[in-house]
């Protein structure tokens, strides 16, 4: 993978989503390429996932966009009407989230939801969207005759390949899946990421993977954003993030994995807790926990305090936010 | 992750915000609360208001409300007789404030009660489940099958002691079943949550978590309960006085209606014994009411309207986002 | 020398109507010893039994068999209740998730010193130097301010660490953790998992550690303990386990989270509704031979104090 974008597929500039008075998103650039997997990752109340509904359109009051422009392969959705919203999702981007295995209709088979959703967004007979439910199915790894099962019926990994499948129904170029496998156990979650994987080799659409499991992203993400406070902190390709890390709280994150080889060391993880982001801290929003924030560094402790740094791009494709690598 | 918000789950009467002081006046934070909502502000304001009159009754009318006046009957409102007379020459102004009393009395007293014995055995029943529960339900289902309006007619029609406290005792043992029932319910969905669960490995003992841990995690819902039964008892109080079913030597806004209605004041052109102690149970229910609303929206904040445009459009159109 | 002890510990619930009642088999004759100032790690996926072992201990359910000796008295049978006091003064469960085991309406206080209270740990004048002296030794300061606030007002973190503190204010010699961290940030997952090396370390309490993560485990146990559909499926020290795993389905588990490309076409680690003889992982095994879905497999000790359920890497003798 290359880390130069080929062809922008999402543009994302200066991103700001409030919920009421509280800025959850403040200022978030992103760029995915065709066939590209951005991952993005952050702890919960960071603002990963309202990132995602924004670009899907699908904030709910009290959430609204109050700043920034999101554009899709060059066309603005911020003020996009209703109907022309409700024919870009799915066809161009779908979503696969969380719990949206808990959100397929209890008492409809699936095979029917899949007819739903189809002739939602094109003509299609009956039939022939069943055949294709069925073909999708077997695309995620499931026996086409599912189609005719209820959802109780099916374990929560199968119904999360569902959810899958009919995110792939009209092949979108963008598929964003928000803790796609969070709740699953960890031989069912990689078994669906091994799929979604394969699956992107054969479509070639670009993943938004939103997820808090850092580990899962430096395996299946080309590149990876790293979310503070409703703020990127480091962007960079997964495989340079994983190696030099700049942000401290990357470097800290990368730190919260105890290893399954090797000699038991012992970790630290990251002092303290995120901050509230009624009132995120001046400065970097990071430095009350940054162990490299000290007052006896006294100006550097005073511009990590008061001043917000900016991304900056260190070498290419490696953006970073922080007083120490501008120093 | 992100979707447990933490503050949706909890009843945020029961554990508020710090209080907050107006001045020199110390003011609790569930208080609080209930005045930044706009429906239980005005309800509590209209609520303070009568309590405030009927407090001060004594002060503001005459010594005997029934007192006849043959020399003063059926006067219009005036400055003398803000509210006017009736036809036996009574203060109707003096009736109502008097009133007022009686029926907010009677109101919190069956209102209490029956929030008390709903509370203490529905909450106890879910939590300690097994026998005690069956006979609870068994209890609350037979209580909930009395047909209540005529059992009050009859009761309060029959019954030798037609005072106040037989009829706080009869609303009470009405109304108790409805709260019991719903308490229990939502008892049931609390008493697997793990800080019960965790009080119990801790060693507490079943009344402590049944009165310490879990009743006042559903205090909301039973303010709601009292507050419910408050102003049902008023209308049912005053309806039957209406019927003449009730105390009618006593002084009510029912029986102040019920003369009105027996003399057809209305049809000779007199409004007033009719429509001020009307007005009076009106405005109480309706203050009762919106308390209840604002306690509701408190507490459960997917009721609040804080975003009433986006509400509408929503209620208009269906859900925008699919 | 353990200081708790599970025999052959079983629970089935009763599942469908009265005419065709079944039983789901949460746990199946589940041995294993807790011993001081060790951590022993519980591993297995969600559905396996797990929590209902923790569960069982903590006394939370009674056990359909099976025995929970502390000292040499089967506390199953405990029903007098100052004997069950007594045990849930030594006995402590931490629960999962911190939003949901702190009372919503009580102040931290408040949860710390009932136990205390309870269980007279110290006379009613200490009781509050107790509570700050606890909440510091988790690492809550100023523990004086942090005792007056209301769950709402701390974060995932602070909240497990009250949960904590409530389960040290007895002073127990057993804690049993129940995933105490997978609900937490990432980032302070591994705060929580060192303040129960400290704790273990310096008051030599004996940990269950219940959890899915077997990173986690790794990092913090000193023995482990696989969970397959409510059944011990291998036990030994943790870093012989993991270096060189018995039990398929123990390699299964490590494969996936080693990022190994795994074929596997499971339905999950649930319990079994009435179970027949034969191994419970036989559908999914890629080693299973005929003996394997007739004869359900004994923990058999295959290596030193390392013994798997299984007929092909652990047969019996």
């Amino acid at each position: 993978m290359s880390a130069i974008a080929t062809k922008t597929l999402l543009e994302v500039r200066g991103l700001e989503v409030e919920y009421g008075r509280v800025r959850a998103v403040d200022g978030v650039d992103l760029d995915i390429a065709s066939g590209e997997t951005l991952g993005l990752a952050g702890e919960s109340g960071c603002g990963k996932s309202t990132v995602a509904n924004a670009v899907m359109q699908i904030l709910r009051p009290p959430a609204h966009i109050v700043g920034g422009s999101i554009r899709f392969q060059g066309e603005e959705l911020t003020g996009k009407s209703n109907e022309e919203l409700r024919r870009f999702r799915w066809r161009n981007v779908s979503m696969v989230f969380q719990s949206a295995m808990n959100a397929l209709n209890p008492v409809m088979r699936v095979g029917d939801q899949f007819v739903d959703m189809m002739q939602a967004h094109e003509r299609i007979s009956k039939h022939r969207a069943i055949v294709r439910a069925g073909e999708l199915l077997e695309l995620v790894g499931m026996d086409k005759h599912r189609v005719r099962s209820y959802p109780h019926e099916l374990s929560g990994g199968m119904r999360q390949r569902v959810i899958i499948a009919m995110a792939l129904a009209l092949n979108p170029e963008l598929i964003i899946l928000d803790e796609p496998t969070t709740a699953l156990d960890v031989v069912v979650q990689r078994e669906i990421l091994q799929e979604v994987e394969a699956l992107k080799r054969d479509f070639g659409f670009a993943v938004l993977f939103i997820t808090h499991d850092l580990s899962l992203l430096l395996e299946f993400a080309d590149r990876i954003a790293i979310m503070y406070a409703g703020e990127i902190v480091e962007a960079a390709p997964a495989a340079t993030l994983a190696e030099s890390p700049l942000h401290p709280y990357t470097q800290g994150l990368l730190q919260s994995f105890p290893p399954l080889t090797g000699p038991r060391v012992k970790l630290t993880g990251i002092a303290g807790a995120p901050p509230d982001l009624r009132e995120p801290p001046a400065g970097c929003r990071f430095h009350p926990r940054c162990p490299h924030c000290v007052p006896e560094n006294v100006a550097l402790y005073f511009r990590q305090t008061s001043e917000r740094p900016r991304l900056r791009e260190i070498t290419p494709g490696h953006f970073v936010a922080c007083h120490l690598v501008d120093a | 992750m992100a979707q447990l918000d933490p503050t949706a789950l909890d009843l945020p009467l029961a554990a508020p915000k710090r209080g907050i002081r107006v001045g020199r006046i110390p003011i609790p934070g569930w208080l609080a609360l209930l005045l930044r909502n706009s429906k239980s502000r005005t309800g509590l304001l209209i609520v303070v208001f009568m309590v405030v009159i009927a407090v001060i009754a004594p002060l503001i009318s005459v010594a005997h409300p029934n007192d006849f006046n043959l020399l003063a009957t059926r006067q219009a409102p005036s400055w003398h007789h803000l509210f006017g007379t009736t036809d036996q020459g009574s203060d109707v102004f003096s009736q109502v404030v008097v009133g007022a009393r009686r029926s907010l009395l009677l109101g919190a007293l069956a209102g209490a009660f029956a929030t008390l014995v709903a509370a203490a055995l529905g909450i106890t029943a879910a939590y300690v489940g097994g026998i005690v529960d069956e006979v609870v339900n068994l209890l609350t289902n037979v209580f909930l099958t009395i047909p209540a309006i005529p059992l009050l007619v009859v009761a309060s029609g029959y019954l030798r002691a037609r005072g106040m406290w037989t009829m706080i005792a009869v609303i009470a043992l009405v109304l108790w079943a409805f709260e019991a029932r719903i308490l229990r319910a939502q008892a049931l969905t609390l008493k697997n949550r793990d800080f019960i669960l965790a009080a119990k490995t801790s060693g507490e003992p079943t009344w402590r978590i049944v009165f310490g841990e879990l009743m006042p995690n559903m205090i909301s819902r039973i303010a709601a309960a009292f507050v419910l039964v408050f102003y049902i008892s008023l209308l049912v109080d005053s309806g039957l006085e209406f019927l003449g079913l009730g105390d009618m030597s006593a002084t009510s806004w029912g029986v102040t209606i019920y003369w009105a209605q027996v003399n057809s004041t209305v049809l000779q052109g007199e409004w007033w014994p009719f429509l001020f102690p009307s007005l009076a149970l009106g405005l109480t229910v309706l203050g009762l009411v919106l308390v209840l609303a604002g306690i509701d929206e408190v507490s459960n904040p997917q009721l609040r309207t804080e975003h009433r445009r986006g509400r509408l459009l929503r209620l208009l159109f269906g859900r925008a986002a699919a | 020398m353990s200081v708790l002890e599970v025999r052959d510990l079983s629970k089935s619930f009763a599942i469908g109507g009265a005419l065709r009642r079944q039983h789901v088999h949460a746990v199946e004759d589940v041995s294993f010893s807790l011993r001081p100032g060790t951590i022993t790690a519980l591993v297995g996926e969600s559905g396996s039994g797990k929590s209902t072992v923790a569960r069982l201990i903590a006394r939370l359910y009674d056990p359909s068999s099976g025995a929970v000796f502390f000292g040499d008295e089967d506390v199953a049978q405990v029903r007098r209740r100052k004997d069950v006091l007594r045990y849930r003064s030594q006995v402590q469960l931490i629960f999962q998730d911190p939003f949901g085991s702190l009372n919503p309406v009580k102040t931290v206080r408040h949860h710390i010193e009932r136990p205390l209270r309870i269980h007279d740990i110290v006379p009613s004048s200490q009781v509050d130097d107790r509570v700050y002296e606890l909440l510091e030794t988790v690492g809550l300061v100023p523990a004086r301010e942090v005792a007056d606030k209301y769950p709402h007002e701390l974060s995932g973190g602070q909240r497990q660490r009250v949960a904590i503190a409530r389960a040290l204010a007895v002073e127990p010699t057993v804690v049993l953790a129940d995933e105490p961290t997978s609900m937490l940030d990432v980032s302070i997952r591994i705060g929580i998992l060192n303040l129960m090396l400290k704790l273990k370390d310096e008051r030599d309490i004996a940990f269950l550690y219940v959890t899915h993560d077997i990173a986690s485990a790794r990092y913090v146990a000193d023995d482990i303990l696989v969970m397959y559909a409510g059944q011990i499926v291998e036990r030994g020290p943790v870093e012989q386990v993991l270096a060189e795993p018995l039990h398929p389905y123990t390699r299964l588990l490590l494969a996936a989270v080693h990022g190994e490309r795994i074929a596997d076409r499971g339905s999950g680690a649930s319990a079994a509704v009435d179970p027949v003889e034969g191994c419970r992982f036989v559908s999914r095994c890629p080693l299973a031979i005929p003996v394997c879905s007739e004869v359900t497999p004994e923990l058999v000790e295959a290596r030193r104090q390392h013994a798997a359920r299984c007929h092909v890497t652990a047969p019996a003798t």
